[in-house]
């Protein structure tokens, strides 16, 4: 029965660097998505050394493309916003990894526990946490992973 | 409709309305490195600072960074060290117009809000954000002042005003071999968000924001450094006579708080257009209403 990280986080994961720019990263993702067969929010941040330096999510990437001060403009239905998009993804093309990433990351070891995975992913609405050994990320934990333990669990005690 | 069932919006509209959700704070003991990443990150002017017990404490701001710099202290310093305490709040449902009264007494252009919990920050509430949600209401209203422009012609907000209605003659200059001391003293004295690098024969040359000076301080660049090395090019400016519009387009694209007007020719660099004085024409407030005084520099 699974009741430790170990036990249900996913060992094949996809990485990218600091020095990795948004569109590489970004290609990434898709690749991610397709080997996962389920779409990828965030990416491990990891340096030369393999070590973790952080967590790249699409909110990330969705921050750096938001508008300043979108937020004054209303629904800007009286100007003409054609070509905002495409200038937005251009900008943010170039844009590096390490500038956008959230360095803060909070990870998990192999041995903690289910419950205590579930609590962190609510309190911090978290929906992936790097599990880390000798400061070597060694596998991913989604909330999907620990959904679907928790769901064989439920349909088996029933 | 009487005139005194006439009630601002800004006598109607609550903080709750009009803040944004807290989603960017730190805790004291952060460095200054993590508090100029976070300004960056979530292109954010200020950050709400946190103590042991949870609870809101202080609140740095970019202002305090450049403050940071300017002495010298090391990146790594910690954000309590540069913090302004206590953090000035008001409550989810004050008044947009008391939220207002408060900014201009303290002038400051940002209050956090409690919420329904004792002493528990649940958002922010900035000047723009009040002249975002006015825009909506004195859009529809029938004395707004855009409506009575349109009123019986096919004109649009473009053909009504221009950016010379608006701009502020006033504006810093350096010289580009000047150095960031300089030009942190000059962003310090007179308020402002950015100044205008030339060169010795006159002619602009780029920009230098704070944005730009907290960047360099990140990546330990002296402040004797001269202002041309780090200041961004081209200067984006707009015409004397550009329709009102074309300038909201240019701050929308360039994430921009002020932009440079120029008269006749794109070197003659004659005042400056802030997004505040923007919003507030767009809103389109008329005269009689109080929303068209909340200048907060009056």
């Amino acid at each position: 029965m699974a009741e430790k990280a170990r036990d249900i986080m996913e060992i094949d994961f996809h990485t990218v660097h600091p020095e990795t720019t948004i569109a590489e990263a970004v290609r990434t993702f898709k690749q991610a998505s397709v080997h996962r067969k389920q779409r990828v929010f965030g990416l491990v941040v990891t340096d030369e050394r393999d070590q973790l330096v952080g967590m790249l999510s699409l909110y990330d990437i969705m921050l750096l493309m938001r508008p300043k001060n979108i937020h004054i403009w209303g629904e800007m239905n009286d100007i003409d916003v054609t070509g905002f998009i495409e200038e937005a993804c251009r900008r943010a093309r170039s844009i590096l990894v390490g500038d956008v990433m959230t360095a803060d990351v909070i990870t998990i070891s192999p041995d903690t526990h289910l419950l205590t995975i579930v609590d962190i992913m609510i309190k911090k609405h978290i929906r992936r946490l790097p599990v880390v050994e000798r400061s070597k990320v060694i596998g991913m934990v989604y909330t999907s992973n620990i959904f679907y333990e928790l769901m064989e669990r439920l349909l088996s005690g029933s | 409709m009487s005139i005194v069932d006439l009630r601002s919006p800004l006598d109607v509209l609550t903080v709750r309305e009009a803040m944004q959700r807290l989603r960017c704070y730190l805790d004291r003991n952060a460095s200054i490195q993590q508090g100029i990443r976070h300004t960056l990150k979530y292109k954010i002017n200020s950050i709400l600072i946190f103590g042991e017990r949870n609870d809101a404490i202080g609140v740095v701001s970019k202002t305090n960074i450049l403050g940071a710099y300017y002495v010298g202290l090391p990146i790594a310093t910690p954000l309590n060290a540069i913090m302004v305490s206590p953090p000035l709040t008001c409550r989810l449902n004050d008044s947009l117009d008391s939220a207002l009264d408060m900014m201009r007494n303290r002038s400051v252009h940002r209050l956090y809000v409690f919420g329904d919990e004792p002493n528990k920050v649940v958002g922010v509430l900035t000047y723009p954000d009040i002249l975002g949600m006015l825009y909506r209401y004195c859009h529809k209203c029938e004395r707004s002042t855009l409506r009575l422009a349109e009123s019986g012609s096919t004109g649009k907000l473009s053909d009504y005003f221009r950016v010379c209605e608006l701009m502020n003659p006033v504006f810093q200059v350096h010289r580009e071999d000047e150095s960031l001391m300089q030009v942190m003293d000059s962003i310090s004295a007179h308020h402002s968000g950015a100044v205008l690098i030339k060169s010795h024969d006159d002619l602009p040359q780029g920009v230098v924001s704070t944005t730009d000076l907290i960047i360099a301080y990140m990546h330990g660049i002296p402040s004797y450094t001269a202002a041309k090395t780090i200041m961004s090019t081209p200067v984006l400016s707009c015409d004397y006579d550009e329709p009102l519009l074309m300038v909201i387009k240019k701050m929308i694209f360039f994430d921009l708080d002020n932009l440079y007007v120029y008269k006749d020719r794109s070197t003659n660099i004659v005042g400056l257009v802030t997004l505040s004085d923007v919003a507030r024409v767009r809103s389109g407030s008329c005269r009689a209403c109080k929303t068209s005084r909340i200048d907060l520099d009056d």
